[in-house]
């Protein structure tokens, strides 16, 4: 019998609190293997994914019921880091670049470089943020992470939506899939802190 | 919540599949069982969450059993009513009988 889908596994594995992993999964995989012979693999695998899909969603929505307080505290100390980690490199870069200004061969060079520099730094900064927030907020790293994220890309949608209608400008509407890369970094954070606290629960075997 | 709440609907059906299985419940058999008497497919989050919520109320009780081959070598985890549970099933169950009572319900809106 083949093993059950290791992505929708792996997905469950984030949303569930650790001391609910190990029985979550053990359940899925028992009915997989039950379904499996009765109804076919490709239908066994279908249950799979729909049981992960709406596990995932009812842990996420249960998780932040209840600790909305804690979860919320948690996104709004997150945005003020993340101010901080995208005004910092910036800062940082701009004193480098001034201090040797005068070696660079032409001063475009000098400011092509610091651009060059920002876009990773700022997103490290956004991936280190999600890491922060997600360490902060034992056993509920991706529902933080996943809320943070969702609020950060209303404010993009918005933002970008509001500035293309007062400009007449498409490209900002264009932008938004550049600026889609700051929740994406966010929630990888969370994925990241979530996996190494609950590596404990062994997935199926490949 | 308080000693003399009732349950939610969920939970309710929850802690019924609960009483029918006895020993014998754990995700696998709640959900099946739910499934089975509701025809309604629950997910095993829902069960989960709402296992978890009532075991904080004290309404249940949970135990790790022993891993087995065909869970990938992962425990299952028991669970059953305590007489706290018992106590909130029937205070649930003797509002909807009360609320119940004199109507014709198949007369009335059919």
């Amino acid at each position: 019998m083949m093993p059950p889908p290791r992505f929708a596994a792996w997905m469950v594995s984030l949303f569930a609190p650790p001391e609910q992993a190990e029985s979550i999964l053990g359940d899925l995989e028992e009915e997989f293997l039950l379904l499996g012979p009765r109804s076919g693999l490709a239908s066994a695998r279908r249950w799979y994914w729909r049981q992960s899909v709406r596990t995932s969603a009812h842990l996420l929505r249960s998780g932040f019921r209840d600790a909305p307080w804690s979860t919320a505290l948690a996104v709004l100390g997150g945005f003020f880091l993340l101010r901080l980690a995208h005004w910092l490199p910036g800062q940082l870069l701009n004193a480098v670049t001034d201090r040797y200004l005068m070696y660079w061969s032409n001063h475009f060079h000098a400011y092509l470089w610091v651009l060059k520099a920002l876009i990773p730094t700022y997103l490290l900064g956004t991936f280190l943020t999600g890491c922060c927030v997600a360490l902060v907020t034992k056993k509920r790293e991706m529902i933080a992470t996943m809320a943070m994220a969702l609020v950060l890309l209303a404010m993009i949608f918005v933002g970008s939506l509001s500035a293309m209608i007062m400009t007449g400008d498409a490209n900002y509407l264009r932008s938004l899939f550049w600026a889609s890369s700051d929740p994406l970094a966010i929630v990888m954070g969370g994925m990241l802190v979530g996996r190494l606290r609950s590596k404990n629960t062994p997935l199926p075997a490949a | 919540m308080a000693d003399g709440d009732y349950l939610g609907e969920f939970e309710h059906i929850v802690m019924l599949a609960l009483l029918r299985l006895a020993e014998r419940a754990y995700g696998v058999t709640v959900r099946q069982e739910i499934e089975l008497r509701t025809g309604r497919e629950a997910s095993i989050g829902a069960v989960y969450a709402t296992l978890d919520r009532l075991e904080k109320k004290g309404y249940v009780k949970s135990r790790r059993g022993d891993p087995t081959p065909e869970r990938g070598g992962r425990a299952k985890r028991f669970f059953r009513v305590t007489a706290k549970g018992a106590a909130a099933v029937n205070r649930t169950h003797r509002a909807f009988e009360s609320m119940v009572e004199g109507l014709d319900l198949i007369r009335s809106y059919s």
